[in-house]
């Protein structure tokens, strides 16, 4: 027999057209949740990166404006003053933070100068790390993505196929054109587990050599102030 | 908060992604062109050797032409058309056709002063001229054999039945096909049908080859005319029960109906199916049954 013509007869019991929403209906349950907690990951990987993209571009512009605020000569008092008037981020914060404990340290009756080098340095890295836990928070997102889609596509691909391949015994029949559709579905669900993965991986190796490299400038700058107010409580003191 | 709007965003890219592959996204079916079946026969390594030792200077056997239907000579069907008169009738006409001719050309006046007289006149020669003037239709003969003719309905120009031209559709292949003729002969489907009926001892496989000739002479209808002889010599309980096998699924086997009459004497051509030799061997029932 022709095997147009059997491919002809068999195609109207399965599925005649395999555009994506039929590949989607079609599918078991268990491979839709799949298929649409994926898709979910997906919208939320690339909702993250493009919020990651933001905030980073944003950070660093800020972090220029202020190293030029701050190595222009003009008076820290008064930078302090300006900057403490609204929230700040990243390197002005940890100004802010480290400026507010020496101005405590002089404004009170008896001045402690003691610790004022310890005081110091402790709130700047407290600062460092609440301003890296912002930059870094939700990038675990990506690393799991990134690793676990592919497994849980491959999860409803091999779930996809177990039930074709019962279909298949079922209907005692074992052309290409019975089998064929089923293992499209199932494939579908790799598909969509490789989508939402790829991106996931790419973003997340980018953001966190982002936030290594914005961690070590802000690490940079405490450590250039501290050398500075060190040098200004030795002096004063 | 930036995050909303990061989502919304990339909600709705994943949105216009999906719409573009719903869109995009059709499975095309592939052109699937139905492959020719080629006629494969298997020969086995022996069968090989002794066909290039036998062939080389046989004298070479003419395969009959296979006939087709002739082209370009439209033929009408034939038909029981009316014939024309015969030699017989159309005398009778020439006889009798002088007749009216004598007939004189009056006058008017001498006409009507006649017209009695004319009247008996015609009444007279009336019977005379009638019959012979018209031809008669000779009225078609039923004809048994005709009916046929009658009944078809197909134009009667087609193509007429039986040419000396090659057929380029044999009636038994593929529409398609290639082969000039079928593939299976008719050694093939005897020994087909031997190999079918035999049914060996249990334990006969186990014998590395064990082979049973038998000599067979055929009478022209396709049973035997005596009964099969072994040629094979042997002793022992199992050789006994392999030969009686053997001889079984001879008789069993007749008539033998796929050795066609026309070849009962071929001597020199290859289906000479008078007198045969036939090697039953466990080797071909157990394993595959060789093609020849």
């Amino acid at each position: 027999m022709n095997p147009a013509d059997v491919a002809q007869s068999v195609l109207p019991l399965t599925s005649s057209d395999l555009s994506l929403f039929t590949l989607f209906w079609h599918a078991h349950w268990i491979v839709k949740t799949v298929m649409i907690g994926l898709l979910v990951c997906s919208v939320w990987v690339w909702a993250i990166a493009i919020d990651k993209t933001v905030l980073f571009t944003r950070t660093k512009r800020g972090m220029d404006r202020f190293e030029q605020a701050f190595w222009s000569g003009q008076s820290l008092d008064e930078l302090y003053r300006t900057l403490s008037a609204k929230p700040n981020h990243s390197m002005a914060a940890i100004f802010v933070a480290a400026m507010r404990e020496w101005k405590r340290s002089f404004e009170g009756q008896q001045r402690s100068f003691a610790g004022l080098q310890m005081r110091i340095e402790k709130v700047m890295e407290v600062s460092i790390a609440r301003e890296v836990e912002r930059l870094e928070r939700r990038l675990l997102v990506l690393a799991t993505v990134g690793s676990a889609g592919p497994f849980i596509g491959l999860f409803g691909t091999v779930w996809g196929i177990m039930t074709s391949f019962q279909s298949i015994a079922a209907s005692k029949n074992t052309s290409l054109a019975v089998v064929a559709p089923g293992i499209a579905e199932a494939l579908f669900a790799t598909a969509i587990g490789l989508v939402a993965a790829i991106p996931a991986t790419i973003f997340y190796n980018k953001f966190a050599g982002e936030v290594n490299k914005q961690a070590q400038r802000l690490e940079g700058f405490a450590d250039e102030f501290a050398a500075i107010l060190s040098r200004q409580i030795d002096e004063r003191g | 908060m930036e995050m909303k709007t990061a989502s919304v965003i990339s909600t709705s890219l994943h949105a216009a992604v999906l719409l573009w592959a719903v869109v995009s996204f059709t499975g095309k079916t592939f052109e699937v062109t139905p492959a020719e079946s080629l006629p494969v026969d298997l020969v086995s390594e022996k069968d090989f050797s002794e066909m290039i030792k036998g062939a080389k200077e046989a004298p070479k056997a003419e395969m009959p032409k296979p006939l087709v239907e002739k082209k370009d000579e439209p033929k009408p069907a034939e038909t029981p058309a009316p014939k024309l008169t015969e030699k017989k009738e159309i005398k009778a006409t020439a006889e009798k056709t002088p007749e009216p001719e004598p007939l004189p050309k009056p006058d008017p006046i001498a006409e009507k002063l006649k017209k009695p007289d004319e009247k008996k006149q015609e009444a007279k020669t009336e019977p005379q001229p009638l019959p012979p003037k018209r031809p008669e239709r000779k009225q078609p003969k039923f004809d048994a054999d005709k009916i046929a003719v009658l009944l078809d309905k197909r134009d009667p120009q087609r193509n007429a039945a039986t040419g000396a031209e090659l057929n380029s559709t044999l009636s038994l292949g593929a529409p398609s096909g290639k082969a000039s003729r079928l593939s299976q002969s008719e050694t093939d489907a005897l020994r087909r049908r031997l190999m079918a009926l035999w049914n060996p001892p249990v334990g006969a496989q186990d014998a590395d080859s064990a082979q049973i000739t038998i000599h067979i002479r055929f009478k022209r209808d396709g049973t035997l005319e005596i009964g099969p002889q072994v040629l094979t010599s042997g002793s022992g309980a199992r050789f006994n029960a392999m030969r009686d096998s053997a001889v079984r699924a001879v008789l069993v086997g007749q008539p033998y109906t796929m050795l066609r009459p026309e070849h009962y004497d071929d001597r020199d051509g290859a289906f000479g199916w008078k007198e045969l030799e036939f090697t039953f061997d466990t080797k071909d029932m157990f394993h595959d049954i060789p093609l020849r």
